[in-house]
């Protein structure tokens, strides 16, 4: 019997882990919203709708880890840029250690399961 | 809101998005109906075609969608604010406590909530100004003058309608408080 895979399970894995995306993409210097946004949602299986992620990065901001600042555009109106706080790059560091033990401990299961 | 920098469909959409995120506090609705027009006017340029203009539509998802994710965070959930409980307790019986300051206290604080919304603080000032406070004092009021006033006739009848609406009075603070308390918890699930 085949089953399919919990929609709802996903979406909370990813939104568990978007965030810490946002605050990766965000490590080497600040970027302006739309730039996040469409960087984040190139990459396939990440984001299902472009907008939710204005949202969330509105509660990172409120959270501390990342804050803004207006900036003029070369075009258009002036653009709201995000960068990582030092309590930002130190949420982010956390996350990363834990990610990778994480992720290796699920594969470990995912892996034996396949070769039994 | 007519800008030449949008294309003709961008209007309606964010007419929509405004709608569903009445709900939300003024800032943050600000904020977010400014992001998503930041991004139509980045995405959708003002002579993209019909086809591309959904395209960029249906990537950003649905209004309720995205005012549905102004929810809590996972991971970095804001911590649960004491100030909104002090709020609603001193309205409701700050003025008790201190006359008149305990429940001014808790209008400020009313107030300076990010929680509410301002129909929300509307209510929470205006129905029933002094709480609890309010029909107490006018009892003391009203019990001082018909003790001096026993012997009219007609006193025992005043007293009791007085009792009555005195009661329907204090029921008010208790029904806002409840009503504000329930808004306050709605926004940490769901804001």
């Amino acid at each position: 019997m085949q089953r399919i895979v919990d929609q709802g399970t996903l979406s909370q894995l990813r939104r568990g882990v978007i965030e810490y995306c946002v605050l990766a993409l965000l490590r080497d210097g600040e970027r302006y919203g739309f730039e996040l946004v469409r960087t984040l949602s190139e990459v396939p299986g990440m984001v299902t709708s472009e907008g939710t992620l204005y949202p969330l990065l509105s509660r990172l901001r409120r959270a501390g880890v990342v804050e803004t600042s207006w900036r003029e555009s070369p075009s258009g109106p002036p653009r709201r840029y995000y960068r990582l706080t030092a309590s930002g790059r130190s949420v982010l560091e956390a996350f990363s250690g834990e990610w990778v033990s994480f992720r290796n401990a699920v594969d470990h299961f995912l892996e034996q399961e396949k070769a039994v | 809101m007519k800008d030449p920098s949008l294309h003709p469909l961008a209007p309606d959409y964010l007419k929509r998005l405004k709608k569903a995120a009445r709900r939300l506090p003024r800032a943050r609705r600000y904020e977010l109906v400014g992001e998503i027009e930041a991004h139509l006017i980045e995405a959708l340029p003002a002579g993209a075609s019909e086809a591309e203009a959904r395209n960029v539509l249906d990537r950003l998802g649905e209004p309720a969608e995205i005012v549905a994710e102004a929810g809590p965070s996972q991971l970095l959930k804001a911590p649960v604010a004491a100030h909104e409980w002090w709020a609603i307790l001193l309205l409701l019986i700050g003025g008790l406590v201190i006359p008149f300051l305990g429940w001014f206290i808790g209008v400020v604080l009313l107030w300076s909530s990010r929680v509410w919304t301002l129909r929300d603080k509307l209510i929470g000032t205006l129905v029933l100004p002094g709480g609890l406070a309010t029909p107490a004092f006018v009892f003391t009021f009203v019990a001082a003058s018909t003790g001096s006033g026993n012997d009219n006739p007609g006193g025992g009848v005043n007293y009791y309608l007085t009792l009555v609406l005195l009661g329907g009075l204090a029921v008010l603070p208790v029904l806002t408080a409840v009503y504000l308390s329930r808004r306050a918890a709605r926004t940490e699930a769901a804001a």
